[in-house]
This record gives C-alpha cells, sequence and structure tokens, in this order.
C-alpha cells in the first residue's frame, strides 16, 4: 500500500513535470526530435566502420545497434523519471530537501522524481526505433524492456551513490558528474574492445557489465543465469543506494548549515 | 494538553576551520580543524493547542534550527521532542500529514503551473482524494481570496498573492500546527496586514496552532499572545505578550515643547534621552515616578505641545536580546 503511493505520487511528479515542460510546444518537440537526431548522428560512425570491417570487438552491426538501443531507451527512462538524480549533490548542498523533508513520502524518491527531462524522451524513442529496426519479436521485446528498466534503475542508483558523497565532502558534485558521463561514453562501445584492467573497472566500478553487456548477450542468446545475474544486481544497487542515501541524510543538516554559515 | 513539548534540546554544528589565505587552505587539508558551535543549547518549551505563539530572536540565535528540528528535517544530539505525541526524528512521516510548513525565503510551488494545479498536486502528496482536494480549494479559495487569479501561473503573480498561495499550499491536507517562518518578509504594509488578518481567521476558523517566526515586531504584536525569545541557543524569554508588555511598558516616553528650559538631571525614575533647549525627550519609569510628577516638573504652564507614549516593542524586543548578550 506505501509503496503504491509512492509510486502514485512519483508519476503524478511527472505528470506535473510535463505538463510544466508542454506549456510551450516549440520547445517540447524540438527538444525531443532535437535528440533524436543527436543520437542518429552517432549511427554514422559506426556505419562507416562495419564498411571497413565485419567484426568490432566481436560484436556484429546488429549488436552495436542493440547496444545503443539499450542504451538510449534506458538513460531515458532514467533521465525522464529521475532528472534530479543527477543534481542531487546540488539538492542537498543548498538544502532543497527541506521541501521533501516536510512530506509524508519517502524523501529520496520524491526528490529525484521532482523533475522530467524532456529530451530524454527522445531517447526513449530513439531507443525503441533502433531495436524495431533491429527485428523485432515478441520475447526479445519483452527482454529488451525489463533490461531497458533494470539498467535505468542501476544508472540512476549510481547517480543516487556519487551524489549522496555530498553529505560527505563538499564540492563532490564534479566527481558524480564525471562518473555519470563515464557510464554514458562506455555504455555504447562493444565489450570486445576493451581489455585487462578497463575490462575489470567495466565490471566492477563502473558497472557497464550488468547495464550493458550482459543484457546485449542475453538479448542475442538467452541464458537464465545471465539473466537472473542482471535482475540480482539491478535489487543490490537499488537497496545500496537507499542505504548510502539514508545514512547520509542523518549528516544532512551540518551540511546544509555549514553552507549557509560560510 | 500541550500539542508541541520540548525539553533540554540541544543541537551542535561541526564547523570547519580555516586559516587566512592560500597557506591556510593548504594547511586545512593536511590537518584539517573543527569547531563546534552550539546552536541549540538546552532549550525546553510547550505550545497548547490552537496557541498563536512567536518564536523569536535575532539573526543566527538557534530559531530556524529549532522549527528544523521540530518538522523532522534535523535531528536534534539531545533531549527530547514531542509534537502531536509524535517523534519527529522517528515518526518524521507520519508527523508530516499533522503539520504545515510555509518557509517565507523557501518556495515550494512549481513556479510554471497554476496555483490550482500546485493544489492539486499537494493533495496527491498527502493522498488526499480528488473530490475532497476540490471541496478544499474552493473553501481555502475563498478564505484567502484567491479567486482573481488561481489560474494564472505563479511565475506571474505577485509576493503578496504567491504567499498566500504558499500558505494555502500547506493547509491543502488540514494541518493541526502551521509553521510559519518569516511569512511577511518583504511584502508591504498592505499586504502585510492582509496576510495577518488570514493567518488569525484561520487560527479562528480551523483551530490550527500557529507557530511564528518574523523579524517584524508588528506581526508578533498583532497575532500573537505569547512569545518565546531566544538567543544564542537559549530561552531568554517565555511569556504572554500581556506580561511582556505590563513589565516593560512601566516607561513612557515624553516628548515635549517647553517656553523656557528645563533642567531635570539628577531626578529620579527620569531619563533624559534627548535635551535641545527648549525641546526635551524624557523616559519616566512610572514605578519611580508617576506621569503626574513628571509633568509638575515640567510645570503644566510652561508645556506647549507634548506627546506621551510607549516605549516601542520593537526596542523591548532588542533590549532583551542584548540583554542576553
Amino acid at each position: 500500500m506505501e509503496v503504491r503511493k509512492e509510486f502514485k505520487l512519483m508519476f503524478t511528479s511527472a505528470k506535473y513535470a510535463l505538463m510544466r515542460e508542454m506549456l510551450n510546444k516549440v520547445t517540447f518537440f524540438s527538444n525531443i526530435i532535437f535528440m533524436i537526431l543527436n543520437n542518429a548522428s552517432f549511427i554514422i560512425q559506426w556505419i562507416i566502420l562495419y564498411s571497413i570491417k565485419d567484426n568490432v570487438g566481436g560484436y556484429s552491426f546488429k549488436m552495436v545497434m542493440l547496444l545503443w538501443a539499450l542504451a538510449s531507451f534506458s538513460f531515458g527512462i532514467s533521465h525522464f523519471f529521475f532528472k534530479r538524480a543527477y543534481n542531487l549533490s546540488n539538492i542537498i548542498m543548498n538544502g532543497s530537501l527541506d521541501n521533501y523533508l516536510v512530506q509524508p513520502k519517502n524523501v529520496l524518491l520524491s526528490a529525484i522524481s521532482s523533475d522530467v527531462d524532456v529530451s530524454a524522451i527522445g531517447d526513449i524513442i530513439y531507443g525503441l526505433i533502433v531495436y524495431f529496426v533491429c527485428g523485432f519479436s515478441i520475447d526479445t521485446f519483452i527482454l529488451f524492456l525489463i533490461f531497458g528498466i533494470t539498467s535505468s534503475l542501476i544508472i540512476t542508483s549510481i547517480a543516487v551513490i556519487v551524489g549522496s558523497l555530498s553529505f560527505w565532502f563538499t564540492k563532490s558534485e564534479g566527481f558524480a558528474d564525471r562518473m555519470n558521463n563515464m557510464i554514458t561514453n562506455f555504455a555504447t562501445y562493444p565489450e570486445g574492445i576493451f581489455r585487462g584492467v578497463i575490462k575489470i573497472i567495466l565490471y566492477t566500478i563502473i558497472p557497464l557489465g550488468v547495464v550493458s553487456y550482459i543484457p546485449i548477450q542475453v538479448l542475442t542468446n538467452f541464458n537464465l543465469i545471465n539473466f537472473l545475474i542482471v535482475i540480482g544486481s539491478c535489487i543490490l544497487f537499488i537497496i545500496f543506494a537507499f542505504i548510502i542515501f539514508n545514512r547520509g541524510l542523518k549528516r544532512y543538516s551540518s551540511t546544509n548549515l555549514m553552507i549557509a554559515r560560510i | 494538553m500541550s500539542i508541541i513539548e520540548v525539553k533540554k534540546l540541544k543541537k551542535e554544528f561541526k564547523v570547519k576551520l580555516k586559516e587566512k589565505g592560500f597557506k591556510g587552505t593548504i594547511k586545512s587539508i593536511i590537518k584539517p580543524k573543527y569547531k563546534k558551535i552550539k546552536a541549540v543549547n538546552d532549550v525546553s518549551f510547550s505550545v497548547e493547542k490552537g496557541e498563536m505563539i512567536a518564536f523569536i530572536g535575532p539573526n543566527g540565535a538557534g530559531k530556524s534550527t529549532t522549527i528544523k528540528m521540530l518538522t523532522g528535517i534535523l535531528h536534534n544530539d539531545s533531549g527530547s521532542i514531542k509534537v502531536m505525541d509524535l517523534d519527529p526524528k522517528k515518526d518524521r512521516k507520519q508527523l508530516a500529514y499533522e503539520i504545515g510548513c510555509v518557509f517565507g525565503q523557501k518556495e515550494q510551488l512549481w513556479t510554471h503551473l497554476t496555483p490550482y494545479d500546485n493544489f492539486k498536486f499537494f493533495g496527491a502528496v498527502y493522498d488526499i482524494p480528488e473530490t475532497v482536494v476540490e471541496k478544499k480549494i474552493n473553501e481555502l479559495k475563498e478564505l484567502f481570496e484567491l479567486d482573481s487569479f488561481i489560474d494564472t501561473p505563479v511565475r506571474n503573480l505577485s509576493l503578496g498573492q504567491r504567499i498566500r498561495c504558499e500558505i494555502v499550499a500547506s493547509l491543502i491536507h488540514e494541518p493541526k500546527i502551521l509553521f510559519l517562518d518569516e511569512p511577511t518578509i518583504g511584502l508591504d504594509p498592505v499586504v502585510k496586514d492582509n496576510i495577518r488578518k488570514l493567518i488569525k481567521r484561520m487560527n479562528k476558523e480551523y483551530k490550527t496552532t500557529i507557530f511564528l517566526t518574523s523579524h517584524d515586531v508588528s506581526d508578533i504584536e498583532k497575532l500573537c499572545k505569547r512569545v518565546i525569545i531566544i538567543n544564542k541557543g537559549k530561552v531568554v524569554l517565555d511569556d504572554s505578550m500581556e506580561n511582556l508588555k505590563y513589565h516593560y511598558l512601566n516607561k513612557k516616553i515624553l516628548d515635549c515643547k517647553c517656553k523656557e528650559e528645563v533642567n531635570l538631571s539628577g531626578e529620579e525614575g527620569i531619563n533624559i534621552i534627548k535635551n535641545k533647549g527648549v525641546n526635551l525627550k524624557i523616559e519616566v519609569d512610572t514605578n519611580k515616578k508617576s506621569i503626574s510628577d513628571a509633568l509638575k516638573l515640567l510645570n503644566p504652564d510652561n508645556i506647549i505641545d507634548i506627546n506621551i507614549s510607549n516605549v516601542p516593542l520593537e526596542e523591548i524586543i532588542s533590549n532583551i536580546y542584548n540583554d542576553g548578550e
């Protein structure tokens, strides 16, 4: 019941934020369309690359497209529903959490879902278009949707974790930004081109293994264990994000007032 | 029964110290030093249901910190807080249904949406069914006279209209206690007066307990029956408005214009504030000298014009602030 109420509020928040964004239809639609065009421009480099070579890092052209589809789709969902997770440092630093603390809802959820990123709708649409171009079947589509959600929840959790560092360290927003950018940058390259230390990092510190690579493997060749690994990691990341945020929240006050006093 | 009960409340902040200049920065990276600041130090008070209470003090006295602890935003280090029998630290969500907050300097409304949409949103935050919200909005719309601008986006409203909407937004869920932190900041006198009337009406109609902080003395004078003054994290006065005035208003200011100069220096109970020959301004302590005695000293025949007034409340309060230092 409690969880349902939280989700209801999350969608209501998104609805109102969307209402606000739609007040100006020119900016609204141009934001979406330009995001789609922006994403599409990256495909060109891959088309050129694959005209020279058939295989890059063990990925066929179709797999790279699938990688793009998933990355764009999940990135879109995360940025649309949880835009402010990527701005959490600032929310913590300037004391904006006060507003959510006096409301009878989960602070983290209300804070990160209090705004939407309209251009992320472009990412979502683009991800779906590329997926359909790659070929459609009911079972891969269901898997694609599931992985879209798990990946978006994992990258949101990471954004929350790095954003929450602001409870402990001032001026940590730069680090949070770079971490979030890194995930987006790496997520659109075939796994096989990375080796050694970088590969280890991609499966640990920057968990792109569970965000991109394993889902792509499962999408092209279903494997139950890998599927469960993704679901399990997603749950773990969410729990971890909540724990870190709630730990930090106990310190919230001091950071807030220190800023005000300095 | 008290609706707010605070006992021996304490809150400390750790503040990083840094010596001057770049060298100091390097030093503070290698070996950071901290200073502890007692923001709230042993504060106790209680508030009765339906009361309108002024919680005042100079900047940095600990007012906001106390309010934030009462509303569950900050956690206290020690002492106990009971708001409607709930502990804000543990029962934050439950408490949120019972209280409303308006922070004059912080916006909670969505600026691009209309007040109406905003109120609907806040209804959803507090899980109020649509039909009930609709009814409540209509009721508050009338009470707060929002009819003419309820469909105008908040960003196009004047500050006074916005504050009214902020208050309404925090009343949608019918809170039992309303925390108002400087609600009239930056408003012109007419709007201020209007807001005060509305707050008063709300207190009367809904029996809402009001916890108000303000630097505007007339806010306090016109609204509240009881004052708690806090300075340097401690309560320096907790008394009814009447008592405050009674105790501190035993002094009268006599501003008079005389025909000839009068020498009153050395008279007991009389303090000369300004003496410019025939223009004289004195403060009479009525416990020591009656007004009629003071007038006799001035000699009624000698007086061209006179004005007798109370010491302004503002002055009384700043005296109390200074006494605490």
